[in-house]
């Protein structure tokens, strides 16, 4: 877990102190960032699925390690092959006991243009035994459209350019990769054998003794119509009330990334036939917590009337459609809002309260987001923040916003992450501390002001303030 | 309706328990007002409640464009505005040809707000600035009537405008128009003029001017006040009505008011330079002369200089006039537009100027029309005018002059039942008054002494309004009987009852729809929204260059670059007569004559409208034929409506519509492809035919988008590199283009370099 302070609201000497601190950890880590890769370890199996089904390529690795060593691990290395290395968005592992594990970005000398991340075991590895780990990854835009252009008709081919082997810098015993495409028809891949090809998978292996960092390129080449939306950018306002309610609001700027659209569109086609435009999107679907209400889907220029909601028991679902379908290279931007009542996020004893939301939410199945900017707004007269982050975010500068009634403005925390996946989905906590006796403060100032308009009616009304006496009504 | 139940109190009940029946009597005023505002606002918000707080139609969509731009940009970057994204490729001086008084007063309203704090979207007080101001108006009409007879009569007058169909046809949430705000305008003017006459007081004349500016700020309709004033003040003059109050606060008036006009950027010169003005300073000068003249004649009141007033000001308006004529040959003075030619001949339009009368709103005025946007008050204002004409005084003169020139005005013009409406509720106002006032008074001889005392001991704001005992109506108390009281006010207050009835029933039905969302509803009563003109505009806004050319007929400009955000080549401000009709002659061209058209405007896309998928009868092809009039007003060598029509003189899509019609852009554009809608596919259900020529390809266009319902096209004029080709081998493409191609595709964008000649096999080359 890695924390982060706002450093910007000055006179919290409290928190300054926090501050100077966390940043003297974070400097020491960021030097210690060296490891060296251990001979001790080696890699008995690995079964490696690569699931290329959707727009994102997620690959589910079960690593089989050996300490083949005397003194017991406690961590080990995963490194990311060249070809994927600027597509890696997401990286998670588990031990045996589905515990999810702490990762630490680092690097290797001799390796600079290899991305490594070392993995922190929670039990040691004794020398001699074995242990099972789950490693989870996701790729973003490692799906290239090839050919980059189609007509309305033509079906959507991409092109996957990945290692045909499990890239380590261990020696690898056996291994075996799972290629998921869920379609029959691949207009190529690469063929080492052993291989073969079932249904919609691709299987490549047993490969045996494959040495460290073998890279060998595996390229497949198949029919993907899936959604290529790619979020490109998400600003996330959440406005707290501590009158009872959050008001969430997410401006979404989405675009179709698959194979542009070449040459004409045709109304008639899509009409008739509804597998014309296989690759375009007409509708997706965007879930958004149970308690959400209120939802409006709207862009600059209105209302977008093409939409459904229906409330499940743990989630709303909305089926939104844009206001026109989505070809390759198409545009679309929208805002989308809704409320959810503050108890179900917000905590409290005494003064001191606790908020848990999610970084980002789901927008699209599989999305991939390019930019995220997250905006929270506390109410006013909020101090001591602190923010918690479940994994590493950019901070931006806290400002200061003006609504209804403020006179100090309300405290602003955002903050900023790139290429995001579903699986950033995870709640940030942010801590706080609130007099009670505030809220009353905006029922005082509207009836203080009506107080004080009314008095001066009275005042006016009974003082003659004319320099003369009126005369006589004119008469013509 | 809160109109009748609280406006009888103030004349009947003056006399009761209560001992401050001024105060009483301000309560109930307060109350009705307040009422009225409410009930003229929740009326007008069908719009808002059944679709969305949104802009409507067309004008309010570049209003709300500029006033956005302002509230970003600041004021004076606002009148400096140069839009390049109109009338490519002549811009245009949004500053210089506005009336930013609209602008203003939502801009003002947003920088309030925001300043204490209230974070309102610019749209929502553009959307929910007319009924705002409909309150406004029934409170200036409440203060005019007041002052032309009495504060009952001026309360029924706010109730009747608050809700009445012709003045919330223009004033509906979401119609963000100039006239929204303008008739709050002319009224307030109208009562402080008024007053002014009264009082003889610079102060009120000065007041007079202020609202005056406001109102040439607003809305071109303040030409209606500068000439109607004057025409009141030269009556009165006839009449041997001339006093020095009157002449004080016409002076005053004229003078600052003038100055004050010529500080609207768009009006400039014009108030000493065109002949629209130049009744109110002929009326100015002849105010002088008769002025000093009079003042000649009080040295010496013994008679001999009696006919020499007569005849010096006689003289003094024969020269006054003759002095506007040859001025105006002189060309000193600009002679009267085309617009205002076409309020004194109807026909004059037709002939001149086809933009003008392509308009539905510049048609004349049915009979149906004045019953449907006026009710029961179309036949109780004669009432109210007789009422005011027997008892005729300085300010009756004015009202009826007002209501005499606002009928004859209204008769012509649709558009113009506007002006009608207020003096219309102002009269009706005073007749519903008057009957009530006659049916309800208690047979008290006391009631008229205290009448006379209310208006003595009045001491707030209201205290002001002076009050005029209404005594020849008394006199006639004598007729009624025993039953025919009860029986009247029963009836009257039926009428009422069906006037609020009618009101909300016109305003929910013919005047709330935002006209860019359609609803349709299914036989269950569902209701089905048909978006297409939003999803266009949006898919033009996403996913064309920024700078793409849209061509479309000019009633969608203002809406493409309000929602589209692209450049338009013509639109709603129709200043440019031959640009339109080059876009005309374009659409009425066959496509290869329309393409050396469209790429000497370097058109990008053509935006069509085409209602046949669904039955909408507002679509180009209906708007066609005016499209090919204008053309052939500007071109006719090329263009001529006959050609359009078949033999017989019909307009028909069909089979047997003519060749040239068949042929055209607009005809290809609308029905290519189109093979969906009615049972047979491809029958249009607009005009209930079969389309005559089907089945066709395009070769200087494709086709970019088309909506859900068909109901807006968007096709990309290809490039000439695009179309045309002699088909190349693969393997011989590939060698020749590596160079080339991408030299031209990287400035084609920029226009630049469109005149080297590219050579296309078997084409005529552009004409330069």
């Amino acid at each position: 877990m890695i924390v982060k302070m706002s450093s910007e609201i000055p006179a919290r000497n409290k928190m300054r102190i926090c501050v100077v601190y966390l940043l003297f950890i974070f400097t020491i880590c960021g030097s210690t960032n060296v490891d060296t890769v251990s001979s001790d370890i080696k890699i008995k199996n690995v079964d490696r699925i690569i699931d290329c089904s959707s727009q994102l390529v997620k690959t589910t690795s079960k690593i089989t390690l050996e300490n083949s060593g005397k003194a017991p691990i406690k961590s080990f290395l995963l490194a990311i092959e060249n070809v994927l290395k600027d597509h890696i968005s997401f990286l998670g592992v588990k031990d045996s006991h589905n515990k999810d594990l702490r990762l630490i970005e680092t690097t290797v000398k001799g390796y600079d243009y290899i991305k490594f991340y070392r993995v922190e075991l929670k039990d040691a590895i004794n020398a001699g035994s074995s242990s099972i780990l789950t490693a989870e990854s996701v790729f973003t835009k490692a799906l290239q459209p090839y050919p980059t252009a189609i007509t309305q008709q033509e079906d959507q081919l991409v092109k996957f350019n990945g290692n045909l082997y499990f890239f380590s810098p261990y020696y690898v015993i056996s291994q075996k990769t799972n290629v998921i495409l869920n379609t029959k028809s691949v207009e190529s891949f690469t063929k080492v054998k052993p291989f073969s090809q079932l249904d919609g998978t691709l299987i490549f292996g047993t490969y045996s003794n494959i040495g460290p960092f073998t890279e060998k390129e595996l390229s497949v080449h198949f029919k993907n119509n899936s959604p290529f939306l790619t979020v490109t950018r998400v600003e996330r306002l959440i406005e707290v009330s501590h009158w009872g309610n959050i008001a969430v609001e997410e401006k979404i700027e989405i675009e179709h990334t698959g194979a542009k659209l070449s040459g004409p569109f045709s109304r008639y086609h899509y009409q008739q036939d509804h597998h014309s435009g296989p690759a375009s999107v007409r509708s997706y679907k965007t879930l958004l917590p149970a308690s959400a209400a209120d939802v409006y889907y709207r862009d600059t220029n209105g209302n977008i009337s093409t939409s459904n909601m229906k409330v499940k028991k743990d989630s709303v679902e909305l089926d939104l459609r844009p206001r026109y379908p989505l070809f390759g290279g198409w545009k679309t931007h929208y805002t989308l809002g809704y409320n959810v009542p503050s108890y179900e996020y917000v905590y409290h004893s005494g003064n001191e309260y606790l908020l848990k939301m999610r970084v980002i939410d789901h927008i699209v199945d599989d999305m991939q987001v390019d930019e995220l900017v997250t905006k929270v707004i506390l109410p006013e007269g909020v101090h001591n923040i602190k923010i918690n982050f479940p994994y590493s975010i950019t901070k931006l500068p806290d400002t200061l916003h003006y609504t209804y009634l403020d006179t100090q403005g309300r405290p602003v925390i955002s903050f900023t992450k790139k290429n995001i996946v579903e699986n950033h989905i995870q709640d940030f906590q942010l801590r706080y501390t609130f007099p009670t006796i505030i809220m009353l403060r905006e029922p005082l100032i509207v009836v203080g002001s009506l107080y004080a308009l009314f008095l001066c009616v009275i005042i006016y009304v009974r003082l003659d303030f004319s320099i003369h006496k009126p005369e006589h009504a004119h008469k013509d | 309706m809160p109109t009748t139940a609280a406006a009888k109190p103030v004349n009947g009940h003056n006399q009761g328990i209560f001992h401050n029946t001024t105060g009483f009597s301000t309560l109930i005023t307060v109350t009705v007002l307040t009422l009225a505002w409410l009930a003229g606002f929740a009326s007008r918000l069908f719009a808002v409640i059944r679709f969305e707080s949104i802009i409507h139609e067309f004008d309010p969509w570049f209003n709300y464009r500029s006033t956005a731009y302002m509230v970003e940009h600041g004021f004076y970057n606002f009148l400096n505005w140069f839009d390049e994204r109109a009338w490519y490729p002549l811009g245009r001086i949004v500053g210089g040809t506005v009336y930013p008084g609209l602008m203003l007063t939502s801009g003002t309203i947003h920088w309030l707000l925001h300043a204490l704090n209230i974070p309102i979207h610019i749209r929502d007080i553009c959307v929910f600035l007319a009924p705002v101001f409909s309150g406004l108006t029934a409170i200036a009409t409440y203060l005019l009537t007041s002052e032309l007879w009495s504060r009952g009569a001026g309360l029924f007058a706010a109730c009747f405008i608050a809700i009445v169909p012709g003045y919330s046809s223009r004033s509906v949430a979401g119609s963000y128009d100039n006239e929204g705000i303008a008739i709050f305008a002319l009224q307030f003017t109208y009562y402080l003029w008024l007053k002014s006459v009264k009082s003889g007081s610079v102060f009120w004349s000065i007041c007079t001017a202020l609202s005056y500016f406001y109102m040439v700020s607003a809305w071109g309709g303040y030409v209606f006040i500068i000439n109607l004033i004057p025409l009141h003040v030269f009556v009165l003059l006839i009449m041997g009505r001339f006093s020095q109050r009157l002449f004080v606060s016409y002076t005053v008036f004229y003078i600052i008011g003038l100055v004050f006009s010529m500080q609207i950027p768009f009006v400039g010169f014009q108030p000493i330079r065109t002949s629209e003005h130049m009744a109110a300073s002929g009326v100015f000068a002849l105010l002088m002369v008769v002025g000093a003249l009079k003042y000649l004649h009080s040295l010496n009141p013994k008679g001999e200089w009696k006919q020499l007033l007569v005849l010096g000001t006689l003289v003094a308006a024969g020269a006054v006039f003759l002095a506007v004529v040859a001025l105006t040959y002189m060309g000193v003075i600009a002679p009267w537009s085309g617009r205002f030619y076409s309020l004194w001949d109807t026909g004059y339009a037709k002939i001149h100027i086809p933009i003008i009368a392509s308009v539905s709103e510049h048609q004349p005025t049915t009979w149906s029309s004045f019953f449907f946007d006026l009710h029961v008050l179309v036949c109780t204002f004669p009432v109210g005018l007789w009422y005011c004409i027997k008892n005729i005084n300085d300010e009756r003169v004015f009202v009826a002059l007002y209501a005499i020139s606002a009928v004859y005005f209204a008769g012509v013009m649709v558009r113009l039942m506007l002006t009608l409406t207020p003096v219309v509720c102002v009269l009706s106002g005073i007749a519903f008054s008057i009957i009530l006032e006659l049916v309800l008074r208690e047979d008290d001889p006391t009631q008229a002494p205290v009448e006379t005392e209310e208006s003595k001991n009045l001491y707030d704001k209201a205290g002001k309004v002076k009050k005029r005992a209404p005594e020849p109506v008394q006199t006639q108390d004598q007729g009624l009987g025993l039953y025919a009281r009860p029986g009247t006010v029963i009836a009257f207050m039926i009428l009422l009852m069906l006037f609020s009835v009618h009101c909300t029933w016109a305003t929910s039905n013919a005047y709330s729809s935002p006209s860019i969302v359609l609803a349709s509803y299914g036989n269950d009563g569902s209701r089905r929204i048909l978006d297409d003109f939003r999803e266009a505009y949006g898919w033009l806004s996403q996913n064309t260059a920024e700078d793409a050319r849209i061509m479309s007929w000019w009633d969608y400009g203002y809406q493409i670059a309000g929602m589209g955000n692209r450049t338009t080549l013509v639109d709603n401000n129709t200043w440019n007569n031959s640009h339109i009709a080059l876009v005309g002659k374009a659409m009425a061209s066959n496509e290869s004559a329309a393409y050396e058209i469209m790429s000497m405007l370097d058109v990008d896309y053509v935006l069509v409208i085409f209602g046949g998928a669904i039955g909408y009868s507002g679509d180009d092809i209906n708007k066609f034929i005016w499209m090919v009039r204008i053309a052939e007003g500007e071109h006719p060598k090329d263009i001529h409506e006959a050609d359009y029509f078949t033999e017989r003189g019909e307009y028909r899509i069909d089979a047997e519509g003519s060749k040239t019609m068949l042929n055209c852009l607009m005809y290809k554009l609308s029905y290519y492809r189109y093979d969906s809608g009615g049972s047979p596919p491809g029958y249009d259900r607009t005009r209930n035919a079969m389309p005559g020529n089907r089945g066709f390809k395009l070769t200087y266009l494709e086709e970019s988008y088309t909506t859900e319902h068909w109901l807006v096209r968007i096709y990309r004029v290809k490039k000439r590199d695009e179309f045309n080709r002699p088909r190349v081998p693969i393997s011989k493409r590939t060698i020749s283009t590596s160079n080339s191609i991408s030299k031209k595709t990287s400035k084609r964008r920029k226009g630049l370099l469109k005149n080297k000649p590219t050579v296309v096999k078997g084409k005529k080359m552009r004409l330069e």
